[in-house]
């Protein structure tokens, strides 16, 4: 669904590139992160990938389409769910997504439809100038469905939302991946990431670092370890045991035979600390 | 189809915003200056101030001469004032000016030092001859002095001023073609600053709106083009323009002004000024930023101003300068038989400009959507 061969972008037009020859490419379905800190480039390539950055070096392909010369009609494949909200502030909700079901050539989904689907429903007609900033967050990503889109580029989706929301727009991008749509999800949110993506790529400094799938990346660099708490003669234990080693497996088995078991939790790294381990930087 | 939904759009949101409402407002202002402050012809009389220090024979002789230039032929007793005191006056009113006859050499100073206008004291010599001392304040013109002393120069006295005067013949030129009056005159001015420029500042104003919004982002992943949004902005602020100057234009000139050519003029002239805008505007992020360029616009904008009041000083630099043009337009436009020749001519050169400049602004908007 998305090419991306030796791609540079430089906003000096000079060598200090903000996106540094990167590749990957992304098949159709998928979920890919692309996860980084501020200032890394993400926001950079995502821009180049939507054509609201002309392309300087390296070839790019989307949805079918050559970046080098956009179609409008490669839109009609795409949605685009900014992290800034961006919507008519005049217009109420219901307005905004009428307006921009009509600037695409395909069938476009029922504006209220996606109005109830973001939890928007009894709001639909108050200016969306008036709304809180989740919801003209839920509004913008609504927005971004409106073309039943094949491709999808989420940029921070669940920023600014309360957990119950956030939780609820995951459900949504789940259940949008389910039917086939293709996600390219720009974060820094590494628990988003873990929970939805097939894929995730760590760029910092305009270089992609890693690419990978969470599961593969926790099995590499997380340590093969579950850590247990027990009760054993009245006193409460903890100890680690590797999974790898034969004689200790036996071991844990026999304590979660033989004992009152408190917690157990098997030692894989998180994304946050299998980023920092590989780039050598935080997230912020 | 999405042109005319954007359009569409536009329309509906602008009628929301103040920029709308500030335009029609600006026009209704402008009518009531036209119609409650502005005369239908300037007084353009000036006002002369004399004391005759003469003999009654000769002080007679000179009212008499007054009396016969004066419009009514006969004099007025006025009371003037001049450094807070009250002074008695005959006043002569003719064609050119009002003559104000001073009754004492005090009063003849009070206005030429308190009120700092010309005064004539006109009095004998020795020798019987009659003396104009003229009591200038020294921003008269060397032409002016120079006049002056032509005029009262014994070799080319009255006589031979009156003989050659009699002799020049004036001839219009254009002689179908109907003065306008003071009034009227103003009107092609409020139709190019309002009417036409203005579409300049208001596009940026509305398009900056936009940026802050990061409304032109989202439009450019539509399969929408970002010609048709800036277009549908450039109909809706010609639609406000065609109000506009329909509001200052209709009241005051009635049925004389050829208004399918007022349209044609309003929509080719304000398509080219709000294309102008949109190139500027695609350099800035803000209008703080733009204001600069803004300015400098403005200002070359308004010269023109200055040689259409002053048709005297009308150097061929300024008339490449298109405010210049514009102004010409709407003068030929709202004049009786104007040349509607030089407003076509004029309506396609603000096309084919506009257009250009359009293109070149949409191919900035579309490398700085991210800015």
């Amino acid at each position: 669904m998305i090419k991306v061969k030796n791609l540079y972008h430089s906003y000096s037009n000079d060598d200090k590139y903000a996106v540094d020859d990167v590749s990957f490419e992304i098949s159709k379905g998928e979920i890919f992160g692309f996860l980084g800190p501020s200032g890394a480039g993400k926001s950079t390539t995502q821009n180049i990938l939507t054509g609201l950055l002309q392309l300087q070096k390296g070839d790019v392909e989307v949805a079918g389409y050559d970046v080098k010369n956009i179609k409008n009609k490669m839109f009609n494949k795409i949605g685009m769910s900014f992290e800034q909200s961006n919507v008519y502030s005049k217009m109420s909700g219901l307005e905004n997504l009428e307006f921009y079901g009509k600037l695409f050539d395909v069938k476009t989904r029922d504006p209220m439809e996606l109005i109830r689907m973001v939890g928007l429903d009894g709001k639909e007609h108050i200016k969306a100038g008036k709304y809180s900033k989740g919801m003209k967050h839920r509004l913008t990503f609504a927005r971004s469905m409106i073309n039943n889109p094949e491709l999808w580029f989420l940029d921070e989706p669940t920023t600014g939302l309360d957990p119950a929301i956030a939780s609820h727009i995951k459900d949504i991008i789940k259940e949008e991946n389910e039917k086939g749509v293709t996600v390219f999800l720009t974060t820094h949110n590494m628990y988003i990431a873990d929970e939805l993506c097939d894929r995730v790529a760590f760029i910092v400094d305009g270089k992609i670092r890693l690419i990978d799938s969470p599961k593969e990346l926790k099995l590499k660099y997380g340590e093969k370890l579950v850590e247990v708490e027990y009760f054993r003669n009245g006193e409460l234990v903890k100890e680690s045991f590797s999974t790898v080693v034969e004689e200790e497996r036996n071991k844990l088995i026999e304590v979660i035979k033989g004992n009152d078991l408190q917690t157990m939790h098997s030692k894989e790294a998180t994304l946050e600390e299998i980023f920092i381990k590989v780039t050598g930087r935080g997230l912020v | 189809m999405k042109l005319w939904y954007s359009f569409t759009k536009e329309l509906v949101l602008s009628s929301k915003s103040w920029y709308f409402y500030i335009e029609l407002g600006m026009a209704i202002i402008l009518l009531l200056i036209l119609v409650f402050v502005v005369p239908e012809e300037f007084n353009s009389k000036g006002n002369e101030y004399l004391f005759l220090d003469l003999p009654q024979v000769v002080r007679d002789r000179y009212r008499d001469t007054l009396l016969e230039e004066d419009l009514d032929e006969t004099a007025e007793m006025v009371e003037v004032e001049a450094d807070k005191t009250i002074f008695n006056a005959e006043m002569y009113e003719t064609e050119e000016s009002k003559i104000y006859l001073l009754d004492s050499m005090d009063a003849l100073n009070a206005f030429s030092s308190s009120e700092r206008v010309p005064a004539v004291h006109v009095h004998v010599n020795e020798d019987n001859q009659i003396i104009h001392t003229y009591y200038l304040q020294g921003y008269e013109t060397q032409k002016l002095k120079n006049l002056l002393l032509v005029f009262h120069n014994r070799k080319a006295g009255y006589d031979v001023i009156d003989d050659y005067s009699d002799n020049i013949i004036v001839r219009s030129i254009y002689q179908d073609i109907e003065p306008l009056t003071d009034r009227q005159n103003l009107i092609p001015v409020f139709l190019t600053f309002n009417g036409s420029l203005m579409s300049l500042f208001i596009i940026s104003a509305y398009i900056f709106l936009d940026k802050s919004e990061g409304i032109i982002k989202a439009y450019a992943v539509t399969a929408s083009t970002v010609w048709q949004y800036l277009l549908s902005k450039i109909g809706v602020i010609i639609i406000t323009s065609i109000a506009t100057s329909l509001i200052i234009t209709v009241p005051i000139m009635g049925l004389q002004p050829n208004y399918p050519a007022m349209i044609l003029f309003v929509v080719t002239s304000g398509f080219f000024a709000a294309s102008l805008g949109l190139y500027i505007t695609s350099f800035y992020k803000d209008i703080v930023q733009a204001f600069g360029a803004l300015y400098i616009v403005i200002v070359i904008m308004i010269m023109p101003n200055i040689s259409y009041f002053t048709p005297s000083w009308d150097p061929d630099w300024i008339k490449i300068i298109p405010s210049y043009i514009m102004l010409q337009s709407f003068k030929e436009i709202v004049s009786l038989n104007g040349n509607i020749a030089y407003v076509l001519v004029a309506s396609l050169g603000f096309t084919v400009l506009g257009l250009d400049i359009f293109i070149l602004a949409n191919h900035r908007f579309k490398k700085t959507l991210t800015l």
